[in-house]
């Protein structure tokens, strides 16, 4: 196949005058204009900051030092936050990670100039008092689960895929 | 510099491993494999609710309970230097290997530490053992002699 083909878009879609905003930019997520789709991905994304989501339901944000072919993940100058409903947030400063890349559900580069707008209307609240909150909300929602997953089995005979370790 | 080589430079230093269950672990490095797995010295062990805690002297974890570790802050720099030390050893070896061992021009050398019976050097005695076969053709790093 020559390069010329590869390049060609999919679609043959005719140029739309009024393209509503959603759909603008859309050829930009077709897979063949990314050089790489797998863990290699993230190659451009090293030395910037990103946001990594872990299956723990964790938010990171750090500076992508390096990865490897697992999604291992090395981040520097780390921040953890927690978000809480009713527009809370709580940060702690971490250092330096080492992610195991089966824990990473996704990761993100963070736009700089942007990345402070959403917490700007939320209120910070203490770490440890975030945490514990958190805490308890996750306890609520295995528990909750739990429960729905047996009545699931009992009624109708079909199994929950909740797991405990997955609170992404 | 991969994650993993980032790990095996750390050996010797403190670091916290959280392993998937929420239990922590707080020790020096000993050891780390390609796997992942490692073995900490002077731990303290944290269950995942924070409430109870052990010291355990030794441990060994297997890297796929791994969730995530941290290590102190100092570490990129100084992986970073021993990195930039370790090249210039090689290049330094590198150029001393070429001048003794003149002729060898595969650079293949046999080293002594590297077993077999005849071992053939490359300084020119030619066979030391008396029993070597195959008399100063050994050179590529294969042990050709069968007993």
């Amino acid at each position: 196949m020559s390069q010329a083909q590869i390049q060609q878009p999919h679609h043959q879609q005719q140029p739309n005058k009024n393209v509503d905003a959603l759909s603008q930019g859309v050829e930009d997520l077709y897979l063949e204009s990314y050089a790489f789709t797998t863990a290699a991905g993230i190659v451009g994304s090293v030395d910037r900051k990103v946001f990594v989501l872990l299956r723990d339901g964790r938010n990171l944000f750090g500076i992508l030092r390096t990865f490897d072919q697992y999604a291992n993940l090395v981040l520097q100058d780390t921040i953890e936050r927690i978000y809480l409903p009713n527009n809370r947030y709580a940060e702690a400063d971490r250092g330096v990670f080492l992610i195991r890349g089966e824990n990473v559900v996704m990761l993100g580069e963070l736009d700089i100039d942007k990345e402070d707008t959403a917490i700007e209307e939320m209120v910070q609240m203490p770490f440890n008092e975030a945490d514990k909150e958190w805490e308890a909300l996750n306890a609520e929602r295995i528990k909750l689960e739990t429960q729905r997953a047996k009545k699931l089995l009992k009624v109708s005979g079909l199994t929950s895929d909740f797991v405990k370790s997955d609170l992404y | 510099m991969l994650p993993l080589y980032l790990l095996t430079a750390a050996k010797n230093q403190p670091m916290l491993v959280e392993l998937k269950s929420g239990e922590t672990l707080n020790g020096h490095l000993i050891n780390c494999d390609s796997w992942m797995n490692l073995t900490l010295r002077d731990v303290i062990q944290s269950s995942a609710g924070g409430d109870q805690f052990l010291l355990i002297p030794e441990c060994y974890v297997r890297g796929n309970h791994i969730k995530y570790l941290r290590l102190p802050d100092e570490i990129m720099d100084q992986v970073k230097e021993a990195n930039i030390q370790n090249m210039e050893q090689r290049n330094f070896n590198r150029h001393n290997q070429g001048r003794n061992n003149r002729g060898n021009f595969r650079g293949n050398k046999r080293y002594n530490n590297q077993g077999g019976r005849n071992q053939n050097q490359s300084r020119g005695q030619g066979n030391q053992g008396g029993q070597g076969g195959n008399g100063g053709y050994n050179r590529g790093g294969f042990n050709n002699a069968t007993q």
